[in-house]
Formats: C-alpha cells, structure tokens, sequence
C-alpha cells in the first residue's frame, strides 16, 4: 500500500486540481510578477554592468553621493520592511488595529525614502546631470543612475499607494490577512532591490 | 505550509532587522574604503546574505514548500549567472578594444 502510493502521490500534486506550491492561487500570482519584476532589474543592473565594465572610466561615487546619506535611505528602507513583517504577522493573528498601526509606519517608511531620492535627484540635476549628459564625463552614469532609481522610486511609490489602500481597507475590516500578506511581499521585494542597487551602484 | 512562523510573534523579524542594520553598515565602512577584488567579493557576499534574510524570513520563503523555493530562486539565480557570464566578457572586451585615449562618450552620450 505505502509502496504503491509514493509515486502516485508525487504524481497527484501535479496532475492538477491541487496547487502543487502549496499556497493559493493569489500568493502565487504575487510570487509570478516578483519573479518577472526581478528580472526587469536583473536585467537593468546587467545593462549598467556591461556599461560599466566597457567604460575606460566610472566617476568616483564617493565625490558624487553623501554615502551617509544614502545608508540613511538604506536603513528607512530595511526599517519599514521590519514593520511591514510585523504588521503581516498581526495581520495573520487577527489583531487588525496593530496591522494597520504598522502598515502606517512602514507608509511613512516609505514616504520618508522618496523624499531622500526626491532630494538627492534634485540635489544632482542642480549640478547639471540629465539623462544623457553630467559634468562627470561619463554620460551613461546619469542615464544607469536616473533609470535605475527611478523604476525603483516608481515601485516604492506604488508600493506606497498600495499600502494606503490596505490601510484604508483595514480600518473597515475589508482585508483579508493573505490582502495584508501580498502586499507586505511586495514591500519586500522594493526593499530587495534597493540592497542590489545600494551594492552595485553605489558601494562597487 | 506558509502558515507555520507566523503565528510565534514577531520577535524573528527584529532580529533579521538587527542583522540586516549591522551588515549594512559594515558593506558602508568597506565600500569608502579603496576596494579591493577581495572587498568587492566581501560586499557581493554580504549582498547576498541580506537578500537571503529578506526573501528567507521578511517573505516567509523558507518557510514555503520546497517546489516554490526552487521556483523563485533558481530561476533568478541560474538568470544572474547567464546574464553575468554573458556581459562580462563582452563588456571587458569593449573596453579593451577602446583606443588608449579613451573616448568618454560610449553609446547615447554623443
């Protein structure tokens, strides 16, 4: 009997009619667009990669970027990931009142990152760095700098919006924990990438 | 299933915090510094840890079943590697055929 059933029981959770993963279809849809959102980055950092590599000179990061600064715009990053997890985990407990107090906080995580970057765009495109043009005389390093960023900023800010309506859904007790859940794995994954773009960026 | 830390506080979630915050930290001190390949090596590894903590305990992903570790990670991973592997020595090779003079203006900078 238990001989008989090993393999027809491997077979079974993908045969269909199960989900083979183990979590719901809305999880799983969540973990689909992370994997395709990574490799849109995946895909931008190679590009600043190749860049970088195939250029004889790359300015001085140090000169450019305050990388106190930038650690600070880290730490508010890895911070309000923490009060994300929290708020998933009251979420999950069914303390609602708690979940909403730290998908608040980590809004205001949030909020506070973007005005970090809308400052330190500002603060470059005064010293004359466009897209295409920066007085470092490495053109593509403004163009690798504000693509990079900016897609990530755009999912912050998203992210942003996202977790506001979460918060206002919460306080009418019309989310689900999993509601709370999926959009804490998104906040994560912002908080993922801005760790490869705090590396290969501005640290290497 | 997924379900299964969730429940025990969120004590874990401030220690991967603590964690994420000392090697933080650490990568800033090492990338002031002039870097080495062994210091580069050194940020790329703690790159890596923190993106283990994050996807591991902050999305829960050790926790899931084995098929969806694999699912996500390999497939970035195995993506990281041919997309490095491919560039690298495309980009060196770009660099090395450059005049020694050094034209600033590769691509859309002109």
């Amino acid at each position: 009997m238990s001989q008989a059933s090993k393999s027809p029981a491997i077979e079974s959770v993908w045969r269909g009619g199960v989900s083979p993963f183990a979590v719901s279809w809305r999880k799983l849809m969540m973990w689909l667009f992370i994997i395709t959102d990574g490799l849109l980055f995946a895909g931008l950092l190679a590009g600043y990669g190749f860049v970088r590599l195939a250029s004889p000179h790359w300015p001085n990061r140090a000169e450019i970027f305050h990388l106190d600064f930038i650690a600070l715009m880290t730490f508010i990053l890895i911070t309000s990931s923490a009060t994300m997890a929290t708020a998933v985990g009251a979420a999950r407990q069914g303390r609602l009142g708690t979940a909403v107090r730290f998908v608040l906080l980590t809004i205001l995580g949030g909020l506070g990152f973007l005005s970090c970057q809308a400052y330190e765009w500002t603060k470059l495109i005064g010293e004359g760095a466009r897209l295409s043009t920066n007085p470092w005389g490495v053109p593509l390093f403004s163009a690798a700098f504000f693509i990079i960023t900016g897609f990530h900023g755009a999912h912050v800010l998203t992210g942003v919006i996202i977790l506001s309506v979460v918060a206002a859904r919460a306080l009418r007790r019309g989310v689900s924990p999993e509601g709370v859940e999926l959009a804490g794995l998104y906040w994560h994954f912002v908080d993922l990438v801005w760790v490869f773009i705090f590396t290969l960026f501005y640290l290497i | 299933m997924g379900e299964r830390p969730l429940g025990h506080g969120y004590r874990i979630y401030w220690i991967v915090w603590g964690i994420l915050l000392i090697v933080t930290l650490g990568m800033a001190v090492v990338g002031t510094t002039a870097l080495t390949t062994f210091l580069i090596l050194v940020l790329l590894l703690g790159m890596l840890v923190k993106a283990s903590l994050i996807t591991g305990y902050f999305m829960h992903l050790r926790f899931e079943r084995t098929s969806l570790i694999l699912a996500v990670a390999v497939g970035l991973l195995v993506t990281a590697g041919v997309l490095f592997f491919l560039i690298a020595p495309d980009g060196l090779r770009v660099l090395n055929s450059r005049s020694p003079a050094g034209d600033l203006h590769i691509g859309g900078g002109r």
